[in-house]
């Protein structure tokens, strides 16, 4: 699409004016879109709901750089919300689509972003019901900007933090680490973003099958490691719970190349935002059951036990070294390493 | 035996005097660095200097305090310095840390059936490191003369070479990289172990 404001290619400041330019572009949106855009451009979509408690959740979206090597921040968006949907047990079914652009942003890698859109919520099974878009000065964002609000349905029992009980063992779907130095890598050069990939994913489908495999009870509670990493998620058990949770430092899955890259950059892996890793809180006695279900799917190959929920009291996370050594897993004061997602 | 070829890092005006602590760290490394040009050369090795341009639409780069795009391409401070370039030296742009980032290195040191790269410059701690790790992910065997490299902080550049000998590659001085090359006539391969 060539503006004729501009005549360049690129989103001009007219484009967000709701005139005739916006209808240009919000075609161009309803047309790359295809089949997961069901909105009608009403004020508000109007849906019906195949049942009577939902789920709903939102996230922003700022990752730098936009375009990474196996992804873009239309997957993030897409995955991330679809996610924070599943991990609670819903199941997703809408979404809607806010995007705030950079004026002078090639309409072509607008395109690409809601292509990745378009193909990553087929995955997922979700659809894009409304959406919105904004254009703002050269400088006044880096390009792009989404987000996304899900609705989702309850077909099982939702599942909860407080659910959480001492003897849970602590299973993570897949490898830590590898979207933050993936990202680090491209912004940088650092010469790793070959080997080591984002792991960004729709894990529903995983859920889905994991939760019909075992059935209720066998997982208390699941949580994705996004922004804080997996240190992130234990502190926010250890402190909900009130038990102390260990993990093995040598089951702590991350890739050799990620190994390498968090060492030469001075950060643990623990405390590194992921995009497609869920960290599960499950029954002891479903725990080989459960790995064996996440280990049937895709996205779940490489699941893993990596520690469990203590008797003791005392809201603290450990990790255990080869040794037997324990030793306190700090949480993060702040964020050393923004705009991953 | 594929043939080997040294690899400079950011051996430019901008980047060797940005803080007194580097060029003071050159100036002391210097007269063994460029002997160990002339004698690679002298033996047959080619040399790579990899040249660090920063582009102005990088949101990544660190500019100067007062808003200057230092290592702009053409610049006077971008310009491989004089005393580390001879006739037949290959200069390869870069615009990233890793030298093999976007850039024509790997296709150029495979058009001349390269398969080993010693890996020189600084600083010892980004650009040496990062162009090192990447050359071992693309199967070259890495060397590191440790007398080669250099950093602002002796720290870093210590901490980054225990870091390259424990993960991708062998490092040595450069006297010791020499009597590896009479005696055996090439450099071997560290074997690196993988885990799964």
């Amino acid at each position: 699409m060539t503006s004729p404001v501009t005549g360049s290619g690129e989103v001009v400041l007219d484009h967000g004016s709701g005139a005739q330019l916006s209808h240009e572009l919000i075609s161009l949106i309803v047309e790359t879109l295809g089949d997961v855009y069901i909105g009608e451009m009403e004020d508000s979509a109007m849906l019906s709901l195949p049942a009577s408690r939902i789920a709903m959740t939102t996230d922003s979206f700022v990752v730098d750089p936009p375009f990474f090597g196996n992804g873009d921040i239309g997957k993030i968006a897409v995955c991330g919300t679809v996610n924070d949907l599943a991990v609670v047990g819903a199941r997703p079914l809408y979404l809607t689509l806010g995007m705030i652009l950079e004026t002078g942003l090639p309409i072509d890698r607008l395109v690409r972003v809601l292509t990745s859109i378009r193909e990553t919520a087929r995955e997922a099974g979700v659809l894009i019901v409304c959406g919105d878009t904004k254009v703002v000065r050269k400088g006044e964002a880096d390009q792009i900007y989404l987000n996304t609000a899900g609705v989702g349905v309850f077909e099982r029992t939702p599942l909860r933090m407080r659910d959480v009980r001492p003897g849970d063992r602590v299973v993570l779907s897949g490898p830590i680490g590898n979207h933050t130095v993936h990202l680090l890598s491209i912004r940088e050069g650092l010469g790793f973003e070959q080997r080591v990939l984002s792991d960004c994913a729709p894990l529903n489908g995983l859920l889905d099958d994991l939760f019909t495999a075992v059935g209720e009870g066998a997982v208390h509670s699941v949580r994705d490691v996004t922004r804080g990493g997996l240190a992130a998620v234990l502190h926010e058990y250890a402190a909900s719970s009130g038990h102390t949770i260990r993990i093995e430092q040598a089951a702590l899955p991350v890739q050799f190349e990620t190994v390498m890259a968090t060492d030469m950059l001075g950060i643990n892996a623990i405390h590194a935002a992921n995009e497609g890793c869920v960290c599960l809180f499950v029954d002891p006695s479903a725990e080989q059951e459960v790995l064996a279900a996440l280990r049937s799917h895709r996205y779940g190959a490489d699941a893993v036990t990596v520690g469990e929920v203590t008797e003791d009291a005392g809201a603290v996370v450990l990790m255990r070294d080869a040794d037997g050594r324990d030793s306190v897993v700090e949480e993060l004061q702040g964020s050393e390493l923004p705009r991953l997602c | 035996m594929g043939k080997i070829a040294v690899l400079t890092n950011d051996l430019q005006a901008d980047v060797v005097h940005k803080t007194p602590e580097r060029t003071s760290a050159m100036a002391e490394a210097q007269p063994h660095f460029t002997a160990f040009l002339d004698e690679m050369r002298r033996r047959g090795h080619a040399v790579y200097h990899l040249q660090l341009v920063n582009l102005p639409d990088d949101p990544n780069v660190e500019r100067d305090l007062d808003g200057t795009l230092p290592l702009q391409r053409g610049s006077e401070g971008a310009a491989i310095l004089a005393d580390f370039l001879a006739e037949g030296d290959v200069v390869v742009e870069k615009n990233k840390d890793s030298g093999f980032y976007e850039t024509e290195l790997h296709d150029r040191l495979q058009e001349a059936g390269v398969d080993t790269v010693l890996v020189t410059g600084l600083q010892t701690q980004i650009c040496v490191q990062t162009t090192a790790a990447d050359a071992f992910f693309r199967g070259y065997n890495v060397w590191v003369p440790s007398d080669c490299v250099v950093s602002g902080n002796p720290e870093d550049r210590d901490r980054a070479l225990e870091w390259l000998g424990g993960y991708c590659a062998t490092v040595a001085d450069s006297k010791e990289i020499f009597a590896v090359l009479d005696a055996e006539g090439g450099l071997p391969r560290k074997v690196v172990k993988i885990l799964p």
